[in-house]
């Protein structure tokens, strides 16, 4: 293989050296001059897995949105009822415990899967890697590899660039809005959405978040790509406290490939004093945020391992072991270890305290839902009148109780209050709540005036469901006596 | 550009997180304004909530840029000197 075979297309900055421990550039400022990356594209077992991720949530996130049940939607976040389903889980206001019991379990997951492999969800899952792929997929069917896209970039305006970028876009746009109107598809019932696009009735807040969120994909993915994970993503800057000298981050064994150089695959180049990189840059070609593995451990590195898959096809036309650049630990690369010792030092204790901590939180969310009552009653007391006297003398409070009925199928409930001698109901007392339903029921409660003390009195309103004897809930109250 | 970034994007996410708690917490149809309950569709109060919490969020950003200046960038003030001294700095 002749050396300009394993430079194809390399300019001069990415040919140049780049001696290890040099002090970095200052990087060009945001949104001002920026250089434009033109990742080339790859394959190999890591671009494999990228794009099975790619199908998998992807067709996960427009899929589900048309999934019926019960004939319903199957995932539908209702905002305007204010009621979440999943599936046949249906989560109320009320709920929000396990809402929070959800983003700590993705945090959690996020530092465990972290501190195991480095950057996996930026590499692999974000969004913004998923889409940026997909986006520079179009581009490339569009506009063609690499190179030929550098040099139609550079090219003046011709009828031929000017189709060929209009298509771009116009693939881009299609793609972006109908991103936008799955994600609206999950808010609103994406039957009644797609009616009213057919129809041109749809609303006017959703017409602007389909076209906000679209904007945002197609700005995303086809303008800002690594941008937004150098400079907008939170998550790249605080990553490092994740990382220990165990971590498995993508990285380039210097002492293996330095120094680095080209030479013809007929000699010996460990004779000549060589090491096993020979600098043909690709690495540096297929990185989605143009960085330069070879230079260490960066935190614009998102770990998608472009570059070991890249790495990996030089290695074997050079005749050469694969692994050059390869998901390794700081102390593995030190002390020269082997896969087995890399996975000894996989458990240790911030990987158990993690782990241990996730599964705690899993066990304890799934059991809250798993025995989740299919019940939920508020009882507040009526604030226009604290108490007032009835015939016969009685006292009576008004009560406003929100039953919620948080099943699927239709209950009907029978309401009872206790606590004080002679307490009873002036209204009726069976209720009839359709499934995923909820009402509030006036009740008003009676008590004759010598049973209770002057002022609050406890009593406890009992929620039962007819039919179903575990379905009960029992909720304390006060009542003012005068 | 920079500047305009810097304080939409962080503005951007606090407010998604201000959005999801407030309306998880309050039901925009118990919402009054100027003394008489809100007619406008939960979607609109959503929709306009989120873009109150934005504009909030985007003017503390904004006040965070605005003093942070250092005594250099007050004194000479014209903003053309600002950002390049700023880059000059930087680099």
């Amino acid at each position: 293989m002749s050396q300009d075979e394993l430079n194809p297309s390399c300019s001069p900055a990415e040919r140049k050296p780049a001696s290890m421990g040099e002090p970095e550039a200052p990087s060009a400022p945001l949104y001002e001059v920026h250089k434009k990356i033109y990742p080339r594209s790859v394959t190999g077992l890591f671009a494999s897995w990228r794009w099975a991720l790619v199908w998998f949530t992807q067709l996960l996130f427009y899929g589900l949105c048309w999934l019926p049940w019960n004939g319903r939607q199957a995932v539908l976040f209702d905002l305007v009822e204010r009621k979440f389903y999943i599936f046949g889980l249906i989560f109320w206001p009320q709920d929000v415990i396990y809402l929070s019991v959800l983003l700590i379990i993705a945090a959690y997951g996020l530092f465990l899967f972290t501190a195991i492999g480095g950057r996996l969800f930026c590499g692999y899952a974000c969004p913004q890697t998923v889409y940026t792929e997909i986006f520079v997929w179009i581009e490339e069917r569009i506009e063609g590899g690499r190179a030929t896209r550098m040099k139609l970039d550079q090219q003046p305006w011709s009828r031929r660039k000017l189709m060929l970028k209009t298509a771009k876009h116009a693939i881009w746009i299609g793609f972006a809005f109908w991103t936008g109107f799955t994600f609206v598809g999950y808010f609103t019932p994406i039957n009644i959405l797609s009616l009213s696009v057919v129809n041109f009735s749809l609303g006017p807040w959703e017409t602007f978040w389909i076209l906000f969120y679209g904007f945002a994909t197609y700005g995303n993915a086809g303008y800002m790509r690594e941008q937004v994970c150098k400079y907008m993503c939170p998550y790249a800057r605080f990553q490092s406290v994740m990382f220990d000298p165990d971590t498995l981050v993508v990285t380039y064994d210097i002492e293996r490939g330095e120094p680095r150089g080209a030479r013809s695959r007929k000699l010996d180049h460990k004779a000549e004093g060589k090491g096993d990189c020979v600098d043909c840059g690709i690495c540096v070609q297929v990185c989605p945020t143009g960085i330069d593995i070879r230079k260490g451990l960066q935190y614009e590195c998102i770990g998608c391992s472009a570059c070991i898959d890249a790495c990996d096809q030089v290695m074997d036309k050079m005749l050469y072991p694969r692994g050059l650049i390869r998901y390794s630990t700081e102390h593995a690369i030190e002390q020269h270890w082997g896969r087995t010792e890399i996975l000894a030092h996989l458990i240790r204790p911030r990987i158990v305290i993690y782990g241990a901590i996730l599964a705690c939180i899993v066990v304890a969310g799934a059991y809250g839902i798993a025995t989740r009552l299919p019940l939920k009653v508020d009882v507040i007391r009526d604030r226009n009148s604290l108490s007032r006297e009835v015939e016969n003398g009685l006292i009576e409070n008004l009560y406003r109780l929100q039953i919620m009925n948080v099943s699927e199928t239709m209950h009907r409930y029978a309401i009872s209050v206790s606590g004080l001698e002679g307490i009873d109901i002036a209204a009726e007392r069976i209720v009839e709540i359709p499934a995923a339903g909820a009402r509030v029921v006036l009740v008003p409660v009676r008590v004759p005036p010598e049973s209770g003390k002057k002022g609050s009195n406890r009593i406890y309103f009992d929620v039962n469901a007819i039919g179903d004897e575990k379905i009960a809930v029992h909720e304390k109250a006060s009542f003012l006596m005068p | 550009m920079r500047q305009l970034i810097w304080i939409l994007w962080p503005s951007f996410v606090v407010a998604g997180f201000a959005e999801v708690a407030f309306f998880t917490l309050i039901d925009p149809q118990e919402l009054y304004l100027f003394g008489e309950p809100t007619h406008f569709s939960r979607t609109a109060t959503y929709s306009i909530g989120f873009f109150c919490f934005w504009a909030v969020c985007a003017a503390s950003s904004m006040f965070t840029c605005f003093i942070q200046r250092s005594s250099d960038e007050v004194n000479r003030c014209t903003i053309a000197a600002t950002c390049k001294d700023r880059v000059l700095t930087r680099n």
